[in-house]
């Protein structure tokens, strides 16, 4: 501060050594100095610097007062959102189970009374179409192919630690659906969702959504397809790349083959933009309700034969 | 001993009125805190030392306060709030550990 602007100039030392060196605010002595210098306060402007330096402690203490305070309350504040967060996640979580299960139930009476109410060849037609869809529970030989996360590097408690490379991505689902269909399974569905033409395999953070819903490892996919499927699927690209992240990073990677396997329904896909070219059965808001599929291609909604209820 | 009460008694202050910090000043409370310790320490090692004055820790003081709150909010509006609250901490820490010591071997000679 008091560089003397005489003839021998001093340069202060640079910031950071002066920083390291001297912490104390240079002021101190530049007060002692003039006080030894006999310039001190007195009478009531000593008295009222007096009072301004208690004033200023008190005001000292206040902060560090509130600002204990707001720390101490923000804490609970924290943990109680975050709790009341994950108790919602797991209500909305138990509601959607609820729903999905009311909704099969319900896809099962709609089975039935379509069954009940269609004619023996339409109805196995329909069964078929709904079994190569996806929509319809399926049995039958194929194979499991299971992957599991390898063993994680990351601690377990702070979660820090290198990336995983043994971790199952959707990329690897992917794959491993993808190889089974061109090895020409007929369905497949992982851990237990089947997958129909407009499923989506994809991650969001770092859980695996299979059709918008999470999967957690180890993961199952199961695929019902010809004898050959397990060989086919073995000599694939996908299984050998992740036959090598196997052997190399930990993660666990097996194909067995399976007998009497079955796979579950999908949920109804719901088409919002795309509409049926033909139309194969009259709109819903027609007096007669047919519950019959109209033959292909004829041109009238309004078939006389169909059961309306 | 005076302004060992007077710190005292803005300690009780603030725990019997609970004042409510606004919202728009929280982000600015921890910054406050530590610079407000920086004076404090500079105060208390100038005392040690036989040289402290009592506008210079009041100015101190002050100064310290707004500085970093200035310092914290510009850094705000110009996107880099948390580096330069880094920065003001690592200063004040610097000047506080400095301080501390300086403290310590007036204490205990060591």
């Amino acid at each position: 501060m008091s560089t003397g602007r005489g003839p021998e100039r001093t340069y202060a030392p640079d910031f950071l050594t002066e920083l390291f060196q001297n912490p104390l605010d240079p002021g101190y002595s530049d007060a002692a100095a003039s006080r030894r210098a006999g310039r001190r306060p007195t009478g009531w402007r000593r008295s009222t610097i007096r009072v301004v330096t208690v004033i200023t402690l008190a005001a000292l203490g206040f902060l560090l007062a509130i600002a204990y305070r707001q720390t101490i309350e923000g804490e609970p504040g924290r943990a109680q959102a975050r709790a009341g967060l994950v108790t919602q996640i797991k209500q909305r979580e138990s509601e959607a189970d609820q729903l999905t299960r009311r909704a099969d139930e319900l896809r099962e009476d709609v089975n039935r009374q379509r069954d009940a109410a269609l004619s023996g060849s339409d109805a196995a037609r329909l069964r078929d179409l709904e079994a190569a869809t996806g929509l319809g529970r399926v049995k039958g030989d194929g194979v499991v192919v299971r992957v599991a996360d390898g063993p994680s590097e990351a601690d377990a408690v702070t979660g820090v630690g290198g990336t995983n490379l043994g971790k199952v991505l959707d990329r690897d689902l992917q794959d491993i659906a993808n190889a089974l269909w061109s090895a020409g399974a007929e369905a497949v569905s992982i851990n237990g969702q089947r997958l129909t033409a407009t499923s989506t395999i994809r991650a969001a953070g770092g859980a695996i959504l299979v059709d918008f819903r999470p999967v957690t490892g180890p993961y199952e996919v199961s695929a019902i397809g010809p004898g050959q499927l397990e060989r086919r699927f073995r000599d694939s690209a996908a299984a050998n790349l992740l036959r090598q992240v196997a052997a190399e990073h930990g993660m666990s990677f097996g194909v067995r083959g399976a007998d009497d396997l079955t796979l579950p329904a999908a949920s109804e896909p719901q088409l919002r933009y795309a509409v049926p070219s033909v139309s194969p059965s009259p709109s819903p808001s027609g007096a007669a309700r047919s519950n019959s599929p109209a033959s292909p291609g004829a041109g009238s909604s309004l078939s006389p034969s169909g059961g309306g209820r | 001993m005076i302004p060992v009460l007077a710190l005292l008694a803005g300690v009780v202050l603030g725990v019997v009125l609970d004042p409510t910090v606004p919202a728009a000043l929280l982000p600015y409370l921890p910054i406050a805190v530590v610079a407000a310790l920086d004076a404090v320490f500079g105060g208390v090692r100038a005392k040690l030392d036989g040289i402290f004055d009592d506008k210079q820790f009041v100015i101190s003081f002050i100064s310290n306060v707004l500085v970093a709150g200035v310092i914290v909010y510009l850094g705000d509006q110009l996107g880099v709030g948390g580096q330069l609250s880094t920065g003001v901490v690592v200063v004040l820490g610097v000047r506080i550990f400095g301080n501390v010591a300086a403290i310590r071997r007036h204490l205990f000679r060591a």
